[in-house]
């Protein structure tokens, strides 16, 4: 018996102290450098919560709040076409299922930047986007996608896109197609068959895929930085800037704290949320 | 309780499976079992009815009501699958209690029914219980009662058994009887098992490797009067001899060539019997008798020697070679524990049989 529950334990340890060194760690000294106060010179004067009250600040609270929207609706975005891309993949892909998981997987093989770039390229005022439009006769003038919401939606639907599919089809990939046939056949139509059965017995596969793509989409700030110009400030932006900063490191720690809660208590939010909604009613008599 | 009719129904698989110009019909109120080999299309023919699957040509009738094009959610008919298929993710009363929410009916009335049911199924003590937490047997019953809940017309069977042990499948085939005396559905049970198929049946049709049908009839018709040696020998062993037919009318018989001439009865003349043609007579194994003394009162009479003995318990069977190297296959009873005569090895026995036991079977 005892072989059997301290195995996996000891797999576990070089995880564990990877996981220490590089996280957790680190975590601490985040937090508590955010709670240090030094004066202008360097002078060591004890702990203070004054930093992070200072993100009480409706400035910040827009920042907060519309990194938090960002995340949300690119994890619904992606979530919307997921979900169908996955059911093709996982059923009526068949013999070109692995060529197709194979070509979901191949953008990873080059630089984010390139990625980028080739956006710009489809993007940009001259770009192929506009032109397309153009000669369809659906625009007069070429529209501005570039440094806008827009382009952001856009560049990150595409790149965390994957994140949202695999977990998806896997879970899709073990559903007994049987269970829709005994579904169908007790009188459910297509889509009740699909809230009842499948998206309760896929749930797991959408609550991992969803938190994987909200997760790191709410701290993301390389992809609003080179698609949306400067019009948008989002957290991910503000705390590289005081981190990266000369004397406001301390306060981008501070950033880092609470918008780890933020992230934190959200995405616990919306695991419950997901289960709730897709899990059917339990009869507990 | 309404019956079903296939006409000239036609599918083509892309795998081995072919249905050919199908027809048959099922009675109303009946328990009607599809027996064939692995392959044969019978599960096939279930999933038509059952409109899981669209048949290439040909029509499927709920009495006079053509249902060939209906949604499957739409058909009063339920299936219950090989492998069951329930929900892993609802609890034994949310499975029973599916079809009856589907159909938005109160929830007093649905608690009512699924309790009722359950209770009936001895399933009462796992109400709350997942599928995963329940043994085979309670799997199937929870499977046959989501399917039955909602009252079909018509309730489909696919090899419903095939996953229980031997005990516990006998004890289910009484069960299925005995539910489908209470309830007077129209039950249609696809096995490849013939004992299960002449356990339970009312009425049984026998499939080919073709994907055709050879033989409708009651269980005993079937197992007494085969017409064609494939259904003489799927259902039941039997011992095919083949010979010429030689006198037809009051005294009928056969010329089995090296063996002799065999007295046969045949009930009624079909087209293909004429004097000369070459036929196959098929007799059971437990309709011959077995001895070492020649017997009287017998209108036939093979000698052989005992190849090997299998002992069955309730019976034995005794594998017999022929002069012309024929094996047949006898079945005695084990009536007494000291039998007063005891075949062995390499004995020289006589076989009889009366002549109405034998069955003339085209070749």
């Amino acid at each position: 018996m005892k072989s059997k529950t301290t195995l996996p334990f000891m797999i576990g340890i070089p995880a564990l102290i990877w996981q220490a060194l590089f996280f957790y760690i680190p975590l601490l000294i985040t937090f508590f450098s955010s709670l240090l106060h030094f004066t202008e010179e360097g002078l060591f004067l004890g702990f203070t919560l004054e930093k992070m009250a200072l993100f009480i600040n409706p400035i910040y609270e827009k920042v907060w709040f519309s990194s938090f929207c960002l995340a949300l609706s690119n994890a619904l975005i992606c979530l919307i076409i997921a979900y169908p891309l996955a059911y093709f993949l996982a059923f009526t892909g068949k013999r070109f299922k692995n060529i197709l998981l194979f070509l979901l997987i191949v953008p990873f093989w080059t630089n984010f930047l390139l990625h980028v770039y080739a956006w710009f390229f489809v993007l940009e005022k001259e770009g192929f986007l506009n032109i397309f439009l153009k000669s369809i006769g659906a625009i007069n003038e070429p529209i501005h996608f570039l440094n806008s919401l827009f382009s952001i939606m856009v560049m990150m639907v595409y790149y965390y896109l994957p994140f949202m599919v695999l977990p998806i089809y896997f879970a899709l990939e073990r559903f007994d197609h049987r269970l829709i046939e005994a579904s169908h056949d007790l009188g459910a139509r297509p889509l009740q068959t699909f809230r009842r059965i499948m998206l309760p017995l896929t749930l797991n596969g959408v609550r991992a895929g969803f938190l994987l793509v909200y997760i790191p989409s709410f701290a993301e700030f390389v992809i609003p930085e080179l698609m949306g110009g400067d019009k948008q400030m989002f957290m991910g932006s503000v705390v590289s800037h005081y981190i990266l900063g000369e004397k406001t490191a301390s306060l981008g720690a501070a950033f880092t704290v609470i918008s780890s809660l933020i992230l934190l208590i959200s995405a616990l939010f919306f695991y419950w949320l997901l289960g709730y909604l897709f899990k059917p009613r339990k009869s507990n008599a | 309780m309404r019956s079903i009719k296939l006409k000239n129904l036609t599918k083509t698989a892309s795998g081995s499976c072919v249905l050919n110009q199908i027809n048959l019909h099922i009675p109303a109120g009946k328990f009607f079992a599809l027996l064939g080999p692995s392959g044969c299309g019978k599960t096939t023919i279930l999933r038509l009815i059952a409109g899981l699957d669209q048949a290439d040509s040909g029509e499927i009738y709920l009495d006079e009501e053509e249902i060939s094009k209906k949604p499957i959610n739409q058909r009063p008919i339920n299936i219950v699958f090989q492998n069951y298929a329930l929900f892993p993710h609802l609890n034994v009363f949310d499975n029973v209690a599916y079809s009856l929410k589907l159909k938005k009916l109160p929830k007093g009335i649905i608690e009512q029914k699924v309790f009722q049911i359950l209770e009936s199924f001895h399933l009462a003590s796992h109400i709350y219980k997942l599928p995963s937490q329940l043994s085979g047997g309670q799997q199937q019953r929870v499977a046959l009662a989501r399917a039955i809940v909602g009252e079909p017309d018509v309730l489909l069977l696919d090899e419903p058994l095939a996953a229980l042990d031997f005990k516990l499948r006998e004890k289910m085939l009484i069960e299925l009887i005995e539910l489908q005396d209470k309830l007077k559905t129209t039950f249609v049970y696809v096995t490849h098992d013939q004992f299960e198929a002449l356990t339970v049946a009312d009425q049984m049709a026998i499939m080919n490797h073709q994907g055709e049908i050879e033989q409708i009839g009651t269980p005993k018709q079937i197992y007494e009067f085969p017409i064609s040696s494939f259904v003489a020998r799927f259902v039941g062993t039997t011992n095919i001899l083949n010979g010429t037919l030689h006198h037809l009318k009051e005294e009928s018989e056969i010329d089995c060539h090296e063996l002799g001439r065999f007295k046969v009865y045949i009930p009624q003349t079909k087209e293909w019997m004429k004097e000369g043609s070459s036929i196959q007579m098929s007799i059971r194994p437990e309709k011959i008798f077995i001895t070492k003394k020649p017997a009287q009162n017998f209108s036939n009479h093979l000698k052989g020697s005992v190849h090997s003995i299998v002992y069955h318990g309730r019976s034995t069977q005794y594998n017999i070679i022929l002069k012309n190297h024929t094996r047949l296959q006898v079945f005695e009873q084990n009536e007494e524990h000291f039998p007063q005569e005891v075949i062995d090895y390499d004995n020289e026995v006589f076989l009889y049989w009366q002549k109405e036991n034998a069955v003339i079977l085209e070749k």
